[in-house]
C-alpha cells in the first residue's frame, strides 16, 4: 500500500513538472489564439543554454535566471520579425510556421552543441535525498515541486491581480475591444509571447538535472504538452494545473500497474476528453 | 472556368504533365529506386492533399494508413499468399478502413481539436504496432515481404524483381490513382468538399452534409495512402515501424504543404524535392533539414501556395508578359 | 497508349542499366551505412570517421587504392535500405559495414544477401547471427547472452553477498532478449529476482520505475535499457539516491561517448557492460589509439572502433580471397581470426557471429581519472557465446 502511495506522491511531483511545461502553450494560446508547435524546442533550447551557463559560470541558479530570460528574449524577436504574420491565419499555418521554427532550432542546437547528449549536475546544495518511509525522493525534485508552486502563485497573482493581466483576459476573450480601450494590442501580444515561452524555457531549466539534455527531446515534450493543456482545456490556468497533475499521476501509478500502456493511457485519455469534453476539463466553449 | 472537358480529360495538360515527370525520372535520376521512392512518397502526398488542400483538414493520421497498408499488405502475401492485386486491394481497404475509423471521430471536432485528436490516434497506432510484435516484428519491422510478379488470372505477365520493372508498376498505378485523384476533384463531390474548406457554415446551411463528406474525403485518402504504403513495403521487402511513426505523418504533411496544397501536381513535386533534398544533402550537410525549417516558414508567409503555386505564378506572368509583347490579349488570358 | 509507354520504360531502364554497369571489375569500394542525420547521429558520425580512417589505413587492394562511400540513413531504416538497393544496383556494390539500429541492419542484411555480397555490422539484434541469419550477415558486437554473461556473472563471482537483484526492461525483443538471459544466470546462480519493470520504448521518465525498484529492496539494480534511455535512467536512479542503497549495472552501455554524456559524477561506482574500451591492453587497440588520436585528436569510441575493424576485416577477406566476388569473400571472412581492439578475434563460420570480449567496467571517481576520458576500470573482461550446438541460425 505505502508504494501506491509513494507513486501517487511521485505522480504529484511529476505533475508539477508537466503543469510548469506546458502552462506558457496554455497561456499562448488563451490571449493569442495561435498554437505553438515549437513549444517543445524552447524547452530544448532553455535546457541546453541551462548546460552551456552551468558549465561556464558553474552557478546553477545563475542559469535558472538567465536562460528562460534569454529564451524569452529569443521568442519576442521570432514574435516581432515571424510570427506576427500569421496570427490572422487559421491555426493549421501555425501549426506550420512553428513547425518550421521548431526543426530549425533542433538542428542548430545539434550543430551547436553536437548530437551526443549532455548532463547537468544538480546543484551542490539540492543533492542527496530525503527518506519518507521506506522510500526516498530527491531533493532536488522536492525543490523543483516547491518552486513551480511558487511559479504558479506568482502567474496567478500576475494574470487575476494586475493590469497586464486584466488585458491578457480581456484579449483572450475579445482582442479588438482591448486594442479599441487604446492599448498597444502589439505589445501586449508580444509580451504574452515571450513570457509564455519562456516558461517552456524555465521547465526545460529546471528539468535539465533530472532528464539531461538531448536534442530530439523537443517533440516529446511538446506532445506531453498538448495532452496536458487539452485534457485540462486549452487557454486554462488552472485546467493547465489539473491536466498537469491527472497526467503526472496517471503516468506514476500506471509505472505499477500497467508500465507499456503509460503513453496508450495518456494519448487515450486526451482523445476521450476532446470528443467528450471539446473544451477540457476546465476550458470555455 | 474552361470547359469541362479540357479539365477532366485524361489528355489534359496536368495529366500528360504528370506523365511526363513518371518518364522522365528514371532517365535524369541517378536510380529507378530513388524514382520509385518519390511516386511511391507522392502518392501518399496526394491522398494527404485531398484532405488539407481540398477539404482542409490538417491530418497528424496519414501514417497510420502508410504504415497500416504496408502492414496488411506484407501480412497478407506472407501469410495469405496474395498476389500483387489482391495485397495492394487490401492494403487500400485496410487504409479506407483505418481512415474511416479515425476519420469518424476526428471530424466530430474542428480545427486544433481535429489536429489533436489525429496526433492522438497517430500514437495509439504507433503503440499497437509496436505492441503487436508477433505480427509487426515491432522493433526489428517486418522482414521478407516479397514483390510478387504482376499477374492476371495465373498468368505471370512481368517480373517485378528488377528495379525498373517495379518502377514501370509503380508509375502506372501513380497515373491511375492520379487520374483518379483528378476526377475525384473535379466531380461535384470535389467541389463541395472545396466549399466545405472555404466555409463550412455556408456549406451546411446550402443543406451539404458535410461531415459525410468529410468522411469520405478521408476514406478515399486513407485508401490511397494504404496503397503507397504497400508499394513502398514491397519496395524495400521490408515494412519498419518508422512507417507508422509520427514523423512519418509529419514528413506526409511537409511534402504535401511544401510541394502546394490544393494542385496533385505540387504532390509530385513536393515529394520529389523532400525526397531529393534529403538524399543529396544528407551526406554533404547532416543539418540539411534545417532547409525544410526555413522552407515552412516561407510557404506560410511568402507561398501560401507551395512551390507548384510559385511555379504556377512564374508562367503565367510569363505567359502574360508573351501575350502583352504579341497580341495584347493577356486580360483575355486572365478573363478565362 | 500503354503499351507504347511500357516499351518506352523498358528502352529507358535497358539503356539506363547499360550504361551503369560498366565499371571496372577490380577496384574496391567499401560502402559505410551511417546514420549521419537524424536522431541517431551521435553514432553515425563517429562510425563514419572509423571506416573511412580503415580505408585510408589500408592503402592498395588488389593492385588499387580502396574507395570508401558513405550512405546516410537519415536514421531512418526505410531509407537505408532503398539506398543500400541503389548502391547495389547502380555502382555494384557488394561490400557494407555499420548500421546502428537493428532493423536498419536486418533489413540490409537481406538485401547483401541477394546479391551475394558481405554486410559487417556492430548492430544491437540477436537475430542477425540468429533466426534471421544469412551468408552475408556478419555481426562484429557481443550478442545478448555474452553481454549478460560478461556482466552479471562477474558480479556475482566477486561478490557472492549480492542476491537480491532487480531489473528494468524496455519492452520489445532487444529488452526481451537481454532480461532472459538475466534470468537464466540468476537462476543458475541462486540468485534471487526480486522483480522486474517494464517500459515503453519511449519512455524518458523513470522515476516511477525506480520507486518499484526501491519498494523490493534489491542489492542491485540491472538496467537493460540502452542510448538515452539507459542514460535518463540512470542519472534519475542516481538523483534518488539508489547509488546508495544498491548497486548499478547498466548491462549494455554504449561507452565512452554514454560516459562522456553522463560526466564522472553520474557514473561513480556504476557498473558499465561495454563492446569496447579505449584502454585495453591489445597490441592492434593501442596502434588504433594512436593513429586515431593523430587523425582526430581524440580516444576511439565503441562506433568508430567497431567500423574500422569492421571495414578493415573485409578488406583482409578480399585479400585472402583474391577476388571481388562476394560470395567467395564471405567464404574467406568464415573461421578466419585476426588481431582486433579487444585481443584475439574469430568470425564462426556457423553463424557469423564474431567472438569477441565483452567488458565489465566500474566508474572511478573524478578524482582518480587520469585524463578526460578515464571514466572507468576495467573490472574484467571474456568472451561468451551460445554453444554452437544451440544456434538458431538454420543457414543452409
Amino acid at each position: 500500500m505505502s508504494l501506491y502511495l509513494f507513486q501517487a506522491l511521485n505522480g504529484i511531483g511529476l505533475g508539477m513538472i508537466y503543469f510548469l511545461i506546458s502552462v506558457g502553450l496554455t497561456i499562448i494560446f488563451g490571449l493569442l489564439n495561435f498554437v505553438n508547435f515549437a513549444h517543445g524546442a524552447y524547452y530544448l533550447l532553455g535546457s541546453y543554454l541551462c548546460f552551456t551557463l552551468v558549465s561556464l559560470t558553474g552557478s546553477f541558479w545563475l542559469a535558472l535566471v538567465i536562460a528562460p530570460v534569454v529564451v524569452a528574449m529569443l521568442a519576442w524577436v521570432t514574435e516581432k520579425t515571424l510570427i506576427r504574420r500569421a496570427y490572422h491565419l487559421p491555426h493549421t499555418f501555425h501549426i506550420l510556421i512553428t513547425l518550421g521554427i521548431a526543426l530549425i532550432i533542433q538542428e542548430l542546437s545539434i550543430a551547436i552543441w553536437g548530437p551526443i547528449g549532455k548532463t547537468v549536475a544538480v546543484p551542490d546544495a539540492l543533492s542527496g535525498v530525503i527518506s519518507i518511509g521506506d522510500f526516498f525522493y530527491p531533493k532536488y525534485r522536492l525543490f523543483v515541486i516547491l518552486f513551480t508552486a511558487v511559479i504558479a502563485l506568482a502567474l496567478w497573482l500576475l494574470l487575476e491581480r494586475t493590469r497586464f493581466g486584466a488585458l491578457v483576459r480581456a484579449g483572450s476573450e475579445d482582442a479588438q475591444t482591448v486594442s479599441l480601450l487604446g492599448t498597444h494590442i502589439h505589445k501586449l501580444f508580444a509580451l504574452t509571447f515571450a513570457l509564455g515561452v519562456g516558461l517552456a524555457g524555465l521547465a526545460g531549466v529546471l528539468a535539465a538535472p533530472i532528464r539531461g539534455v538531448h536534442p530530439f527531446i523537443g517533440p516529446e515534450v511538446l506532445g506531453l504538452a498538448f495532452v496536458v493543456v487539452v485534457i485540462g482545456g486549452m487557454g486554462s490556468f488552472s485546467g493547465a494545473l489539473v491536466g498537469g497533475l491527472v497526467v503526472g499521476l496517471v503516468q506514476s501509478l500506471m509505472t505499477t500497474l500497467w508500465p507499456q500502456g503509460a503513453s496508450l493511457m495518456i494519448y487515450g485519455a486526451m482523445a476521450v476528453v476532446i470528443l467528450l469534453r471539446p473544451y477540457g476539463l476546465f476550458g470555455r466553449a | 472556368m474552361t470547359k469541362p472537358n479540357a479539365q477532366t480529360s485524361i489528355f489534359s495538360g496536368v495529366t500528360l504533365a504528370a506523365l511526363a515527370a513518371v518518364i522522365l525520372m528514371p532517365l535524369v535520376l541517378p536510380s529507378a529506386t530513388l524514382a520509385t521512392e518519390i511516386l511511391i512518397f507522392a502518392m501518399a502526398a496526394l491522398g494527404c492533399n485531398l484532405l488539407l488542400g481540398y477539404t482542409g483538414l490538417l491530418s497528424f493520421g496519414q501514417g497510420i494508413f502508410f504504415g497500416g497498408g504496408a502492414y496488411i499488405a506484407s501480412l497478407s502475401m506472407i501469410h495469405l499468399d496474395f498476389g500483387l492485386f489482391g495485397a495492394l486491394v487490401a492494403a487500400m481497404i485496410a487504409g479506407s478502413l483505418l481512415a474511416t475509423l479515425v476519420g469518424a471521430l476526428a471530424i466530430r471536432r474542428t480545427g486544433i481539436y481535429f489536429v489533436m485528436l489525429t496526433l492522438a490516434f497517430s500514437q495509439m497506432a504507433y503503440f499497437l504496432a509496436y505492441t503487436l510484435s508477433d505480427w509487426t516484428g515491432g522493433d526489428n519491422g517486418l522482414l521478407d515481404v516479397p514483390r510478387p510478379a504482376l499477374s492476371l488470372f495465373g498468368f505471370e505477365l512481368a517480373d517485378l524483381t528488377s528495379s525498373y520493372a517495379f518502377y514501370a508498376f509503380v508509375g502506372v498505378l501513380f497515373l491511375a490513382i492520379f487520374v483518379f485523384a483528378r476526377r475525384v476533384i473535379h466531380s461535384p463531390f470535389g467541389t463541395t468538399l472545396v466549399a466545405i474548406r472555404e466555409n463550412e457554415g455556408r456549406a451546411s446551411a446550402v443543406g451539404f452534409s458535410t461531415n459525410h463528406f468529410k468522411l469520405l474525403a478521408f476514406v478515399i485518402s486513407g485508401g490511397i495512402t494504404g496503397i503507397a504504403g504497400a508499394l513502398y513495403a514491397m519496395l524495400l521487402n521490408f515494412a519498419p515501424l518508422s512507417n507508422i511513426e509520427l514523423l512519418m505523418s509529419e514528413n506526409i504533411l511537409i511534402m504535401t504543404i511544401i510541394g502546394g496544397t490544393g494542385s496533385l501536381l505540387g504532390s509530385l513535386l513536393g515529394a520529389g524535392t523532400i525526397v531529393l533534398l534529403g538524399d543529396l544533402l544528407s551526406s554533404i550537410w547532416p543539418r540539411w533539414m534545417i532547409i525544410l525549417g526555413v522552407a515552412l516558414i516561407a510557404v506560410v508567409l511568402f507561398m501560401p501556395s507551395g512551390l507548384w503555386g510559385g511555379v504556377e505564378s512564374q508562367c503565367k506572368r510569363w505567359k502574360e508578359r508573351r501575350c502583352t509583347a504579341g497580341k495584347t490579349s493577356g486580360k483575355a488570358q486572365e478573363a478565362k | 497508349m500503354q503499351a507504347s509507354k511500357w516499351k518506352k520504360l523498358l528502352t529507358v531502364a535497358v539503356l539506363s542499366a547499360a550504361t551503369t554497369a560498366v565499371c571496372s571489375a577490380e577496384e574496391v569500394t567499401v560502402y559505410g551505412v551511417k546514420s549521419l542525420s537524424g536522431s541517431f547521429a551521435s553514432y553515425g558520425k563517429y562510425a563514419d570517421m572509423g571506416s573511412k580512417l580503415a580505408v585510408e589505413d589500408y592503402g592498395n587492394l588488389l593492385g588499387s587504392p580502396v574507395r570508401y562511400q558513405a550512405i546516410d540513413t537519415e536514421g531512418n531504416a526505410g531509407k537505408a535500405v532503398r539506398k543500400v538497393q541503389e548502391a547495389i544496383s547502380q555502382q555494384g556494390a557488394r561490400f557494407f559495414n555499420g548500421a546502428t539500429l537493428s532493423s536498419t541492419a536486418l533489413a540490409i542484411g537481406k538485401e547483401v544477401n541477394k546479391v551475394g555480397g558481405v554486410f559487417m555490422t556492430p548492430a544491437g539484434a540477436d537475430e542477425l547471427t540468429g533466426s534471421d541469419c544469412n551468408m552475408a550477415t556478419f555481426r562484429w558486437s557481443v550478442p545478448t547472452y555474452g553481454a549478460i554473461h560478461e556482466t552479471v556473472e562477474p558480479m556475482i563471482k566477486a561478490h557472492p553477498e549480492w542476491k537480491r537483484w532487480y531489473t528494468i526492461t524496455p519492452q520489445y525483443v532487444f529488452g526481451e532478449a537481454l532480461l532472459s538471459n538475466a534470468k537464466a544466470v540468476f537462476e543458475a546462480e541462486g540468485i534471487e529476482h526480486v522483480g522486474n519493470s517494464y517500459h515503453s520504448l519511449q519512455e524518458q521518465e523513470f522515476s516511477g520505475y525506480l520507486t518499484n525498484a526501491m519498494a523490493a529492496k534489491p542489492d542491485v539494480l540491472l538496467l537493460l535499457n540502452f542510448g538515452s534511455q539507459s542514460s535518463n535512467a540512470l542519472r534519475q536512479a542516481v538523483n534518488f539516491g539508489l547509488k546508495n542503497q544498491m548497486k548499478i549495472l547498466v548491462a549494455w552501455s554504449s561507452g565512452l561517448d554514454q560516459l562522456q554524456e553522463l560526466g564522472a559524477d553520474v557514473a561513480e561506482g556504476v557498473y558499465f557492460g561495454a563492446q569496447y574500451w579505449h584502454t585495453v591492453d591489445t597490441p592492434m587497440n593501442k596502434a588504433l589509439v594512436k593513429r586515431v588520436r593523430e587523425a582526430y585528436d581524440m580516444n576511439p569510441n565503441y562506433p568508430m572502433a567497431a567500423d574500422y575493424i569492421g571495414t578493415t576485416v573485409i578488406l583482409d577477406a578480399i585479400a585472402k580471397a583474391g577476388t571481388t566476388e562476394g560470395a567467395a569473400v564471405a567464404k574467406a571472412l568464415e573461421a578466419t581470426s585476426y588481431q582486433g581492439p579487444t585481443g584475439d578475434e574469430v568470425v564462426r563460420a556457423a553463424d557469423h557471429q564474431v567472438l569477441k570480449n565483452y567488458y565489465l567496467l566500474k566508474g572511478k571517481a573524478a578524482s582518480e581519472m587520469q585524463d578526460d576520458d578515464d571514466y572507468v576500470e576495467i573490472v574484467s573482461s571474456g568472451k561468451s557465446f551460445p554453444d554452437e550446438s544451440s544456434l538458431e541460425c538454420t543457414r543452409s
